[in-house]
């Protein structure tokens, strides 16, 4: 997952509710998530096009976990991303 | 509960007033009705704060007032919209407005600073992808606008879309219900495409075209949970009132803060007169101006009985231009001076579509 770049898909739209809470809309299925606090945060990371390694190192920044389980919550994160078609990579 | 003008039952609603907070706007939709030089040429005007709260406080008292709706131009362009919203709560009242949606972010404190008064807030849409809405509205309006219903929906805050129907989107009425229902909205409120000058008058859906359009949003109001109903510009030959402002219980002031009849016709593009003006609300107190409105409003709807008795003497179907009673008035007002009305249909067109209740 490191080697390839992850971003935000083109039909996304995504509205930051206060910084702690954010929505995306999928323009192709018309359908609402709604984001965690750490959710944003990766999502955040990918508009900015920050790596993984990188989002995983601001998560560990913001929160007091491990490395371990940062990288592992990103990665889940990042994969629940790609299963609902929400981000493409490259 | 989002309130439709349109009127196949004899329920219009609470006593309310339509407000035009500013005349200018920062989009430009080729089919608006407000007069182009307002929104585009003229210096911006906006409805002072003084000149509101004391007309909220006159409309309540003597017509009984309890809703305000506020429309432009784009009313989230009045510098001291916040304000605004306050008088309306402090007056009692509830308010909610029509909005592009472009400005919603930045606007969003106060609405959310007045969520006990703002029952809800109606958007304008053209299309239901980037590409569609924003060849009418410009680039990054649907985005802007997505983000307003996400932020209405997960906020709890009811919210419309409005949509005008034009040829170019008329077989479309149904995939607009399902995006508008997928977002989460209330309500969906078709509007007919107003005529603002001869060109889009002969270019427009023709009545039968019309009535086909407002069979099927009948049919979408029956299928969706939301309130699906058209609100300007439908057929309408019943006897009673066919609209809140004919049956008294609506009323229109501008951003110059003068009493007229209906936010449809007031500083219509292209119109040549203002005779749904009753007073200036600066100058004259509110009771006689009131008083001259119901009277106006009585007159008006009189007229078109008369008119529509006419015609079923003569055996005549009503045109467009008699049977929708937004057009009869942008005709009787001398809103459309290009138009000569003396066109008639061949009687045996097709019956009113039912509407289920419209709250």
């Amino acid at each position: 997952m490191n080697s390839t770049s992850i971003l935000p898909g083109k039909h996304i739209v995504f509205t930051d509710f206060d910084g702690t809470e954010g929505i995306l809309v999928d323009l192709n299925t018309k359908k609402y998530y709604q984001l965690n606090e750490t959710a944003m945060l990766v999502w955040k990371g990918l508009e900015q096009g920050k790596t993984v390694d990188e989002i995983v190192g601001q998560v560990t920044t913001e929160y007091e976990i491990s490395l371990d389980h940062a990288k592992r919550s990103v990665e889940k994160l990042l994969g629940n991303f790609q299963s609902y078609k929400l981000v493409t990579s490259e | 509960m989002i309130h439709s003008e349109t009127a196949f039952t004899n329920d219009y609603g609470p006593q309310r007033l339509t407000i035009e907070l500013v005349n200018i706007c920062n989009l430009h939709c080729s089919y608006c009705f407000r007069a182009e030089d307002a929104l585009y040429n003229s210096k911006p005007e906006f409805l002072s704060v003084p000149v509101l709260r004391k007309v909220l406080s006159d409309a309540k008292r003597v017509a009984g007032t309890t809703r305000v709706i506020f429309t432009g131009g784009e009313p989230t362009l009045h510098p001291e919209f916040e304000t605004v919203l306050s008088a309306v709560a402090e007056s009692g009242m509830k308010s909610s407005f029509v909005t592009n949606g472009w400005h919603f972010e930045r606007v969003w404190p106060a609405i959310a600073a007045h969520r006990d008064s703002v029952t809800h807030v109606a958007f304008s849409l053209d299309g239901i992808t980037r590409e569609e809405n924003d060849r009418w509205r410009g680039g990054g309006s649907f985005d802007r606008l997505v983000r307003a219903f996400a932020r209405c929906h997960f906020s709890s805050l009811p919210f419309a879309i409005k949509v005008v129907v034009r040829r170019d989107n008329s077989d479309q009425l149904e995939q607009i219900a399902i995006f508008a229902a997928r977002m989460g909205a209330n309500a969906l409120h078709f509007v007919h495409t107003m005529p603002t000058s001869a060109e889009i008058d002969n270019t427009s859906l023709a009545l039968d075209e019309r009535r086909l359009v407002e069979e099927e949003v009948a049919v979408l109001s029956r299928i969706f949970k939301m309130n699906v109903a058209i609100d300007v510009g439908y057929y309408n030959i019943d006897a009673q009132p066919p609209c809140s402002p004919l049956a008294g219980t609506s009323m229109n002031i501008d951003y110059r803060g003068r009493l007229s009849l209906c936010c449809n016709l007031s500083g219509f593009r292209n119109g040549t007169d203002e005779t749904d003006v009753v007073a200036d609300l600066n100058v004259e107190p509110f009771v006689e101006a009131h008083q001259k409105m119901q009277d106006l409003s009585l007159a008006q709807h009189q007229k078109r009985i008369n008119r529509l008795a006419t015609m079923q003497a003569e055996g005549v179907t009503p045109d467009l231009f008699t049977g929708s009673p937004c057009l009869f008035c942008l005709h009787s007002f001398t809103k459309v001076p290009w138009h000569n009305s003396t066109d008639t249909e061949e009687p045996g067109i097709r019956s009113l579509p039912v509407f289920n209740s419209i709250h």
